[in-house]
């Protein structure tokens, strides 16, 4: 996105905001994290234009729906890739009878799927939407669950005939086409869960190539609208992205629920939600390189093996830690559940072990993979994602940060103990599968050192300072219509939630902005054009959840 | 060295002796004799390798243990799996061409079975055992295992499935690209011999090709143009479908290719197939390369089972270590690559024989 004002385009203040959309705004909000401005339904493509190409709100984050008493609304967050504190909320209010809003998908391709899934669970319907279809849950579902006159006994009746092959009209051979129909997935052992992707092929080269998600949706956003802030939420991040990035997942509501609440953090329990985040950050970035060795070399190869070895040591790790080892439920709002381990001289010492093989086992990995000339000449200018591709497709993570852009939620948005530490931004100019290897390798590098300076930190604690978790009321009943959207730096990207407070305690409205979702949008972007196992190769360089991108 | 490697007669009619049959039938006993020992004696190298070998050889690989439950280090599971497999249910899909469905699964194993029939495998005691000797040998084993590719083809058309097809043509432009490198090479050794019979072959390398220090070495054609051995091994690779040149199968592009509608004995026959092939580039390699059976102390037949078994870890190793290689890039590196350098290879090895005969 070319960003047309200076370099302090950036310190936008509202009312700047406020001049630069002019006419456009019919009223104000004002959410904890950003400034809100309500714009009319059909201006939707003018305001993120303007606020895109003149104010440098070059990511549109995430587009929360909802529907109201007396109406629909559509959030588009924005903020900026070179600077993540700069947010603005757009808020598109839509006729309660007739639910229509303009798409943004003409200014950001991310808007694609995030419509659709407005569309799928609330019902608003986007004009000029490239392809407005359920994403989510079934063609054939009946109403939209989270609208609020979904009936929720409505039996979901199907009928057979229409049901029978839901893939039916995918086979039905064009005789005058050269190119051929092949469902990858839902099963198939490269789609590391339930992906379905419909691929169009002309002899092996994918002429298009379609994701087609919903197979793991299990309505975690309703779930967590249903569970208390205090206890009940928690545990169900760790079921997102559940390939060991649990911690990641549980801070991104720990952080927003804290914010929104007013919680303070203790020093203390920061320091070891940064470990234990980071100790998260390795294992999933383990199993990434893993899978993906699995996909470039076939069958359960040496590399696959030894990924998981190291990973062992650091679920091992997490074990001790949270009692654990997949679903941690370990953070809670306002610390962490329990200290670290005793007798805590063993858990430094098992974990500087760990940091002290850590080098020799990376070494190991570069001999094998990345020294690898048929790995490279597999990888290297495959499944190119150019920047201005990526930004615009809403890109974040490693996936982001392979292709050159320098973004990162710990350093850009600080939260806990991250700014204090010393470690730096992976980034890799290649665009391709290559450079996202590279990245996740060398972000394993980083998270060794911040996890080093924090067990050296938590080791010099003195001991009746150790603060695990502040006072936290038991019951938590944040401000009636409090809206808030805050993001942490998870496995896979930009893991971010979206809270609006009903005055009970229970959230309104519980939306989460999976990275794996935007990730997997660019999909299509990489593979149009390249051949079969190079499109395998870039799904695997994705490394994607499909435990978080259908929630 | 021990004694001449070869005695001129074949296995068939020492078996026809034993028995004090001659003529015709004596010849037809002891063939069907001979071919049923050899060929269950290659059949329980794969029976051994596909469950049980494979698996130890590729764990000691990537750090794990693998089976070791069922009898001493876990053999046992080879009578386990072979009742297991056996027991599935055999799927076949709607729209399958049937009659050839059913036989791809029979020529792929039976092609490799007809190439061993003409290689020497050493002496075990009084036997020799080879099957025949035709003066054509080497051609034989190149045509009946390039049959092969008539079976991946008929299965992947017949099991009306794409990633089935998919598998089967890729089958097809990987042996294509690969066969001719391999004949190619193959025939600078011929070159040297000056002979298409196998049992020739195996003892022109039996000459001393240098003596260091009283230890002969043997004038092995992978000693003698070692040039000439690695451009075979690899193409070998190729033509029997292994890591780095896994591509009709590619388990996680195509899912299996090929194979992925089979279930059951088909199964079991398509992988006992594959092992077979696996074995049978073994062999031709040591036969043409490694001397034959050839070896100090032990009986020829054992060096020939250690060549062969050394064959199929090294391309158990190579599935462990590493990645394949695209289809394009593979068709490249055949018709780019290695049809240039056999010929190069070819040429000079002319030359230099030419000049030195």
């Amino acid at each position: 996105m070319s960003v047309e004002l200076p370099a302090d385009a950036g310190a936008q203040t509202p009312e700047e905001i406020a001049d630069l959309l002019g006419d456009l705004v019919i009223g104000r909000e004002e959410h904890l994290n950003a400034p809100g401005f309500v714009i009319k339904p059909d201006t939707v493509v003018d305001a993120l234009r303007r606020l895109r190409d003149q104010a440098g709100f070059d990511h549109l984050s995430c587009v929360t729906a909802e529907e109201y008493e007396d109406r629909y609304e559509s959030i588009y967050h924005l903020t900026s890739y070179d600077d993540r504190t700069q947010e603005v909320s757009i808020i598109v209010p839509a006729d309660k009878e007739n639910p229509v809003s303009q798409s943004a998908n003409e200014v950001f391709r991310t808007a694609d799927w995030h419509e659709r899934e407005a569309y799928d669970l609330i019902g608003i319907e986007y004009d000029d939407h490239p392809d407005l279809r359920r994403i989510l849950l079934p063609e054939t579902w009946q109403g939209h669950p989270l609208g609020q006159s979904y009936d929720q006994d409505q039996p979901q009746v199907v009928p057979l005939r229409e049901h029978q092959n839901p893939l039916l009209e995918d086979q039905k051979a064009d005789n005058d086409s050269e190119t051929m129909y092949l469902n990858i997935g839902p099963h198939h052992p490269a789609t590391h869960g339930v992906l379905h992707i419909k691929t169009v092929l002309d002899g092996e080269q994918v002429v298009d190539l379609e994701p087609d998600i919903g197979y793991l949706h299990r309505c975690e956003e309703q779930m967590c609208q249903n569970s208390t802030y205090r206890y009940q939420i928690m545990p169900y991040p760790d079921r997102w992205d559940y390939i060991s990035a649990g911690l990641l997942n549980e801070w991104a509501y720990a952080r927003t629920a804290e914010e929104l609440a007013d919680i303070e953090v203790p020093e203390y329990a920061q320091i070891i939600r940064t470990m234990g985040a980071e100790l998260c950050r390795m294992a999933a970035h383990f199993l990434a390189l893993g899978t993906f060795a699995l996909d470039i070399y076939g069958d359960f190869t040496a590399l696959f093996m030894y990924s998981i070895r190291d990973r062992e040591k650091v679920q091992n790790i997490l074990e001790d830690l949270t009692g654990q080892r997949l679903m941690f439920n370990y953070f809670r709002l306002g610390g962490v559940v329990w200290d670290l381990p005793e007798p805590r001289e063993e858990f430094f010492e098992k974990t500087r072990d760990f940091l002290d093989e850590l080098p020799t086992a990376l070494e190991e990995y570069h001999d094998m993979m990345t020294s690898n000339e048929i790995l490279q000449v597999r990888t290297v200018d495959t499944g190119v994602l150019p920047p201005e591709v990526a930004k615009s497709y809403g890109a974040t993570g490693p996936v982001a940060r392979g292709s050159g852009i320098d973004y990162d939620v710990r350093r850009d948005d600080p939260y806990g103990y991250y700014e204090n530490l010393d470690w730096d931004v992976v980034t890799e100019d290649g665009c391709d599968n290559f450079s996202r290897l590279l990245v996740r390798m060398r972000e394993v590098e980083e998270s060794a050192k911040i996890v080093e300076q924090c067990i050296d930190l938590l080791e010099d604690w003195p001991e009746d300072e150790r603060n695990i978790q502040s006072n936290v009321p038991r019951t938590i009943k944040p401000d009636d219509d409090t809206e808030i959207y805050k993001s942490v730096e998870g496995a896979k990207g930009e893991l971010g939630i979206y809270i609006r407070s009903d005055g009970t305690e229970k959230p309104g409205r519980f939306k989460i902005r999976s990275p794996c979702f935007s990730n997997l949008q660019t999909l299509p972007e990489m593979s149009n054009g390249e051949y079969v196992p190079d499109a395998i190769a870039s799904l695997g360089s994705l490394d994607i959840v499909l435990g978080e991108v259908d929630r | 060295m021990a004694g001449p490697l070869q005695s001129e007669v074949l296995l068939p009619e020492q078996i026809a002796d034993l028995l004090g049959l001659e003529g015709a039938l004596g010849a037809a006993v002891g063939a069907l004799i001979g071919a049923f020992i050899v060929g269950n004696v290659m059949l329980a190298f794969t029976g051994v390798a596909g469950p049980w070998a494979k698996r130890k050889i590729t764990a000691a690989f990537t750090d794990r243990i693998a089976v070791n439950r069922i009898g001493p280090f876990g053999l046992f599971i080879i009578v386990a799996d072979s009742v297991r497999l056996l027991s599935k249910e055999l799927i076949i899909p709607d729209g399958a061409d049937r009659p050839s469905y059913d036989l791809a699964p029979l020529i792929l194993p039976a092609s490799a079975m007809l190439g061993f029939a003409v290689i020497p495998m050493g002496s075990l005691g009084p036997f020799n055992i080879q099957l025949a000797d035709p003066e054509a040998g080497l051609a034989l084993v190149f045509a009946f295992a390039s049959i092969a590719s008539v079976s991946l083809v008929m299965g992947g058309y017949a099991s009306n499935n794409k990633y089935s097809l998919m598998g089967g043509l890729r089958a097809v432009a990987q042996n294509i690209a690969y066969e001719i490198p391999l004949i190619v090479t193959a025939m600078s050794v011929v070159v040297f011999a000056g002979t298409l019979q196998m049992s020739e072959i195996v003892a022109v390398q039996s000459q001393t090709l240098i003596s260091l220090g009283g230890v002969s070495i043997p004038a092995w054609f992978a000693f003698v143009n070692p040039f000439a051995f690695v451009l075979f091994l690899v193409a070998n690779m190729a033509e029997i479908g292994r890591n780095p040149f896994d591509i009709p199968e590619a388990p996680t592009e195509i899912v299996a290719g090929y194979q992925t509608e089979y279930s059951s004995v088909y199964f079991v026959l398509f992988y006992l197939g594959e092992f077979l092939h696996v074995f049978l580039g073994g062999a031709v390699m040591a036969t043409i390369f490694l001397g034959g059976p050839a070896g100090p102390v032990l009986p020829g037949f054992v060096w020939f089972v250690i060549k062969i078994w050394a064959f199929f870890l090294f391309t158990q190793w190579c599935r462990s270590a590493l990645p394949r290689v695209r289809i394009d890039q593979l068709i490249e590196i055949g018709w780019k690559g290695m049809l240039v350098l056999s010929f190069a290879n070819l040429v000079l090895t002319a030359i230099i024989v030419g000049v030195i005969a």
